[in-house]
């Protein structure tokens, strides 16, 4: 600030008691431009020189945001976390920024008044798919939202992003609810639920279990919702599900590529994570509810097969297979992104028993 | 294909013969015999809908039965409203809240699908480039306020998506909405703090805290919603409709009105909730008038000690000090109305005159 500015102000009649120091002397980094690029202004055109200096370690636990000026007197609120590698992914800025850019409507984005009528058993089916998934989609906010309050402000965008997660987990219960009650079926059975997910107690345990696994395996799902889409309706939902699914996942596997980059030594604690997901401690897998057995799975064959004959069943069951096999094989792909390739030889042996050979 | 088989890949490509691996192990899985005992459930038949202009809305999805939401929600885990429920309900879950005043408002729905309707894009629907160079004081006064509103935003954003677990399935209306507001708040932090950024200034100084502290130390849900709906977002809505006076760019202008389109929303859910809750528990009002003398306490601590925004203000309303601080008395006045007749709505009636006189007294003298 020029002197000579702060001098005129001081002597305005009736800036006695204005301190103005704040102004004299910033404490946060002055003089920045930033202009918008080509997709507009984003979080990573202002993340930009000390703003974007995202410290590996922080004692800003009082929910200032980066960059900001701290107070002498600022309260601390403990819970929040020192270290940038409990939370941070690095795609946490541009997947943010894609998920606000690629917002849609389950009311008008859908073309619900092109449903046909469908088959009863397959439109029975379709309903119970998506009682499932009615049930199951905002767990996927509710237990990451767990964890924002810990965010420090030094690492928002990550809280930014979860935000964005929680608010397309939303639209997936309400899209899949209203495909249950728009064909003259509605909600059918529901199952055990997803409740499990709420048991991590750490944000990577969170990732780890949530992302990789539960979206992961849900991702692969709905990217081929052609095979059990009933109509442009189904299609077009599960289509832009999957869109959403894309975003958590990436999040979660930029996240846990982090923690393996700069915490190795937590390797065989993750792994402790995925033989839980996985089956392997004897409760039942999340996944298995999905594809491996029981009313989901059934009625998933019968819209993969088209029908309730034997025939239809067969080759029902036969693309179910498929799916979990395109499942296991994408998780194992994921797992090999982020450093976990020895998970391979540790899978669970049914899930084991699907996989590809290993690319060279 | 039996255990015993193998198969005989071919020569590699330096000449060696590879070794013969074992066959694939078949996916040991027998098809079940047909059960569908899940479509035999006696849920009940929607009709089907009429889809208008407004499209298929979440409220026209939930007829009939559907739409009804008991005072006590009775399962413990992510049984959706309407569905039978299973007979092995599995893990229990950690919810606290299962009683519909606890978070209910008649509006959530019609708000779920207003707020999706009305969500804006700050990367892309600001007009950042009408932003024009500022006298350097004025600029550094701004962004102090922005950086004020974007760190409030973190606040609220923070502690309301940790307060969603709490929440049972049974209302499901509501954690749609406010997953809305948790995504409002995001936007909120992100499109202040860019324009802090943009214009050759920076971020100014962090909030005292106390305030932020109460919404953190919520006991109860509707505790949160008095911090964050009522008293926050009446004082942000206040400040929004001096928008144009503050505001030096067609950008600044978008700025505010976005944020309080989005603020009219929280308010809306606020007012409905507490209206609910009051006339659901009469016996609470005294909770309520509690929790609005701790509010008020709170943000008449920040307002008293936060230096930089308070002069931030002065200089940013007014040419001079003297016209600075007559107006920041006027835009305290407007925001107390603002708040005090949100409370008239919520059925708080005659709140002006049980004010905390910490609030009362930065309001006159600001």
């Amino acid at each position: 600030m020029k002197p000579e500015l702060l001098q005129e102000l001081k002597k305005e009649p009736g800036a006695e008691d204005l301190d103005l120091s704040w102004l004299d002397e910033p404490a946060a980094k002055r003089g920045l431009r930033v202009a918008p690029g080509k997709r507009g202004l984003t979080l990573e055109d202002i993340a930009t020189d000390s703003y974007g200096d995202i410290p590996a370690t922080t004692r800003n636990q009082s929910g200032r945001l980066r960059g900001s000026a701290p107070r002498i007197d600022a309260q601390n609120t403990p819970k929040q976390w020192p270290s940038k590698a409990a939370s941070w992914s690095e795609s946490a800025m541009l997947l943010y920024e894609e998920a606000v850019q690629r917002q849609w409507s389950s009311a008008k984005d859908i073309p619900w008044e092109q449903m046909p009528e469908l088959d009863e058993n397959l439109e029975m089916a379709m309903s119970q798919l998506c009682t499932f998934l009615t049930q199951v989609e905002f767990i996927a906010g509710d237990v990451p939202g767990q964890y924002a309050p810990n965010v420090s402000g030094e690492y928002f965008e990550v809280g930014l992003f979860l935000a964005s997660q929680i608010m397309d987990e939303a639209r997936h219960l309400d899209v899949f609810r209203k495909r249950a009650l728009a064909n003259g079926i509605g909600l059918l059975q529901a199952g055990p639920g997803a409740v499990g997910l709420l048991t991590a107690q750490d944000f990577t345990e969170m990732t780890s279990t949530l992302h990789l696994v539960g979206e992961g395996f849900v991702q692969s799902m709905f990217r081929m919702g052609e095979l059990f889409a009933q109509s442009e309706v189904d299609k077009r939902m599960f289509r832009l599900a999957a869109q959403d699914e894309s975003r958590h996942v990436a999040f979660g596997v930029m996240h846990m590529k982090y923690v393996m980059d700069t915490e190795p030594e937590r390797k065989e604690e993750i792994h402790t994570y995925l033989d839980r997901m996985e089956g392997q401690l004897g409760v039942g897998s999340a996944q298995a509810g999905l594809t491996g057995g029981g009313q989901t799975s059934e009625a998933l064959a019968i819209l993969l097969g088209g029908g309730t004959s034997e025939a239809h069943l067969n080759e029902g069951y036969k693309k179910l297979l498929a799916i979990r096999k395109r499942q296991v094989n994408e998780y194992m792909h994921r797992l090999e992104v982020v450093g976990l390739g020895d998970r391979r030889q540790r899978m669970a042996p049914m899930m084991q028993m699907l996989l590809d050979p290993p690319r060279n | 294909m039996a255990e015993s088989e193998t198969t005989t890949p071919e020569q590699t490509s330096n000449g060696e013969q590879p070794q013969a691996q074992p066959a694939p192990q078949p996916f040991p899985f027998q098809i079940p015999p047909l059960d569908m005992s899940w479509a035999k459930v006696p849920t009940e038949r929607p009709p089907r809908p009429k889809v208008g202009e407004d499209g298929f809305t979440l409220k026209m999805a939930d007829a009939g039965g559907y739409a009804w939401a008991p005072d006590h929600w009775p399962y413990q885990n992510d049984t959706p409203r309407g569905s039978w429920p299973a007979q092995d309900m599995g893990l229990p879950a950690p919810y606290t809240i299962y009683d519909k005043s606890e978070v209910w408002a008649d509006n959530c729905a019609d708000l779920y699908e207003q707020a999706i309707k009305e969500q804006w894009k700050p990367a892309t629907q600001i007009s950042w480039g009408t932003i024009e160079p500022l006298a350097e004081h004025v600029e550094a006064s701004l962004d102090q306020i922005f950086t004020n509103i974007s760190e409030q935003a973190y606040n609220s954003n923070q502690v309301l998506m940790g307060w969603l677990k709490e929440i049972s399935y049974g209302y499901h209306e509501v954690k749609l909405y406010l997953a809305t507001q948790v995504f409002d708040h995001a936007r909120h932090v992100e499109a202040f703090r860019k324009r802090a950024l943009s214009n050759g200034g920076g971020l100014g100084y962090q909030a005292p805290g106390f305030f932020n502290r109460a919404v953190y130390a919520s006991f109860k849900f509707t505790e949160l919603v008095v911090y964050v709906n009522i008293i926050r977002s009446s004082f942000l809505l206040g400040l929004c409709e001096w928008g144009d006076k503050l505001g030096r760019s067609q950008a600044d202008r978008q700025l505010f009105e976005n944020l309080a389109h989005d603020l009219a929303r929280h308010i809306a859910y606020g007012i409905e909730h507490l209206k609910y809750y009051l006339n659901a528990n009469p016996q609470h009002r005294s909770h309520v008038k509690t929790w609005l003398d701790r509010g008020e306490v709170m943000y008449a601590a920040d307002l008293r000690r936060d230096k930089p925004l308070r002069e931030a203000f002065i200089l940013a309303l007014g040419d001079t000090v003297q016209e600075g601080k007559a107006k920041l008395a006027e835009l305290r006045q407007h925001q107390l109305k603002r708040y005090l007749m949100t409370l008239e709505a919520a059925t708080v009636y005659n709140r002006g005159d049980n004010l905390v006189n910490a609030l009362k007294t930065i309001i006159e003298q600001p």
